[in-house]
């Protein structure tokens, strides 16, 4: 126990920036024009949270995106240069299996803290997140959408089941919010500028959890 | 456009001999210093090349040449030894697949290592290895951070024995464990012991290298940089007046240097990306080295700053 107090984060990095955003780009290249269906998909579950429809319809294509994103990149790419994310692929698949399971016909409305606060962690996920990566002063070939890249999947995820879900869906919250602090720490150690995003997604999902109950 | 010989073999219908070809001669490298594995007298040169993070770049076939490249460098400057581990990600295909590509030359020193806990896997794990690097053996086999070594070691040992590894080593870096590595350095019969040692983190001074030097062990140090954390740290900073008395040029090989004038150090594993880097540290194994008395001037230059 004495020795791992000794390791600071960046000894658990074992691959370079470089490396890891021409992986991203080489999977935005290998899967175009992907980016663009899924992100539909997930603007489609957007509107269905902002009409209250029915969450049975919305659920499946979160269910998608986190299997392909397990598949593709965790699993067939990131994996290889980092290999503990083997587990994340693992947990990926079981949060795709989660959603599923959760789909139900109906339900009340959620309170409208989290109705709108889960649209605004959505349009973070679906929108915000590919064009960070200029602003991280990154090439947009590396930008992150929803479906393909974690953190864009996992944000979206958190927005939707918020704001579709008439209790606090406790169930599909731990692997986002556990990858969201992983990703965070990982971006921190990599020194990426948008290393915060994932923590504010974190922030902001307890947040509305909690005002909600009130 | 350069006639190369497998152009012409190939261009004489003769392709099925290409196997038969000797392996790519290599420039004349620079004359390294070197030292003597202590449990066989084998020279070995004191500049070898680490891989933990630089070589792990996954399929990315740019990146894979680019690495092939330090290699073909390496070699080209005289280099032998190339350390790895199953731990680190891509890095052994990479390895690999620059071998491959230099086709095998012939002074490689291969060092790997063994990192599982369950004992029953190791040997399938070396063999692992083997297929990545693309090597008959190993020369040389270390248990990685001391993983389950009470199981590992007599099995390594066996290796040897049966030639299927040249030497044993264990392994550890920035200064866990220290008692655990002497115990096992005083107790069994280990040809290689790597440590973490650089100009700001000495401890090993103390006990461990002297104790390699009393029981014929040799040294391999990792992390001489601190993963680049020292050059960023100094290269702002002037180089002393009375550099000429260490032999170095630049702030990499003024580290460098300090290492391997160690007399118990056999080898430093510094590990970089780039072509450049890799004949600036093998550089470091050329002309001078500091005395003993010059070495406590670059500790004392160092901490002043």
């Amino acid at each position: 126990m004495s020795d791992w107090i000794t390791y600071r984060l960046v000894d658990f990095l074992m691959f370079s920036p470089r490396v890891y955003y021409r992986l991203v780009e080489r999977y935005n290249h290998d899967v175009w024009p992907l980016q663009i269906i899924f992100i539909a998909g997930g603007l489609f579950v957007l509107m269905l949270a902002v009409r209250r429809k029915n969450r049975a319809i919305a659920f499946p294509a979160l269910a998608i995106a986190w299997a392909f994103c397990a598949w593709q990149f965790l699993w067939m790419r990131y994996a290889v240069i980092n290999w503990p994310v083997s587990y994340a692929a693992a947990a990926f698949l079981l949060q795709a299996g989660l959603i599923v399971v959760s789909i139900r016909p109906a339900g009340a409305p959620p309170p409208a803290v989290r109705l709108y606060g889960g649209i605004g962690l959505m349009l973070l996920g679906l929108i915000a997140y590919p064009l960070l990566a200029p602003f991280a002063g990154r090439s947009i070939a590396s930008a992150e959408s929803f479906g393909l890249m974690p953190d864009p999947t996992a944000t979206t995820t958190l927005g939707a089941v918020l704001a579709l879900s008439p209790k606090p869906p406790w169930l599909l919250l731990p692997i986002p919010l556990l990858w969201c602090a992983v990703s965070g720490l990982t971006l921190w150690a990599l020194q990426d500028p948008g290393a915060w995003v994932p923590f504010a997604s974190i922030v902001a999902t307890l947040a509305l959890v909690l005002l909600s109950r009130r | 456009m350069i006639i190369t010989r497998r152009a012409t073999v190939q261009g004489l219908g003769l392709g099925a001999l290409l196997p038969l070809m000797p392996r790519l001669a290599l420039g004349q490298p620079a004359n390294l210093v070197s030292r003597p594995i202590p449990s066989s007298g084998e020279l070995m040169p004191v500049v070898g090349l680490g891989t933990w993070i630089t070589f792990n770049v996954g399929d990315d076939p740019v990146l894979k040449d680019e690495c092939a490249a330090v290699l073909a460098a390496f070699f080209e400057s005289g280099g032998r030894m190339v350390d790895s581990s199953p731990m680190y990600g891509s890095s052994q295909p990479t390895i690999g697949y620059g071998l491959r590509k230099l086709r095998y030359p012939e002074r490689l020193f291969s060092a790997e290592k063994v990192w599982i806990s369950d004992p029953t896997r190791g040997t399938a794990q070396i063999e692992a290895s083997r297929a990545y690097w693309g090597v008959e053996t190993f020369d040389l086999m270390q248990v990685h951070n001391l993983v389950s070594w009470e199981e590992h070691l007599p099995a390594l040992f066996e290796m040897k024995a049966s030639g299927q590894i040249r030497y044993v080593g264990i392994t550890t870096s920035e200064g866990r464990r220290h008692r655990e590595i002497e115990r096992v350095m005083a107790s069994e019969p280990i040809d290689f012991v790597q440590i973490t040692y650089n100009i700001l983190d000495r401890e090993v001074e103390e006990r461990i290298l002297p104790l390699a030097k009393e029981k014929g062990i040799g040294v391999i140090v990792n992390r001489p940089f601190r993963q680049k954390r020292l050059i960023r740290q100094f290269e702002d900073e002037p180089l002393p007046a009375w550099l000429d008395e260490t032999g170095a040029l630049s702030w990499a090989q003024f580290l460098l240097k300090f290492i391997i004038s160690h007399p118990a150090v056999t080898c430093a594993i510094p590990a970089t990306t780039r072509v450049d880097h890799v004949r600036e540290n093998l550089e470091a194994a050329t002309g001078i080295l500091p005395d003993e008395r010059s070495r406590r001037r670059m500790v004392d230059y160092v901490e002043a700053l």
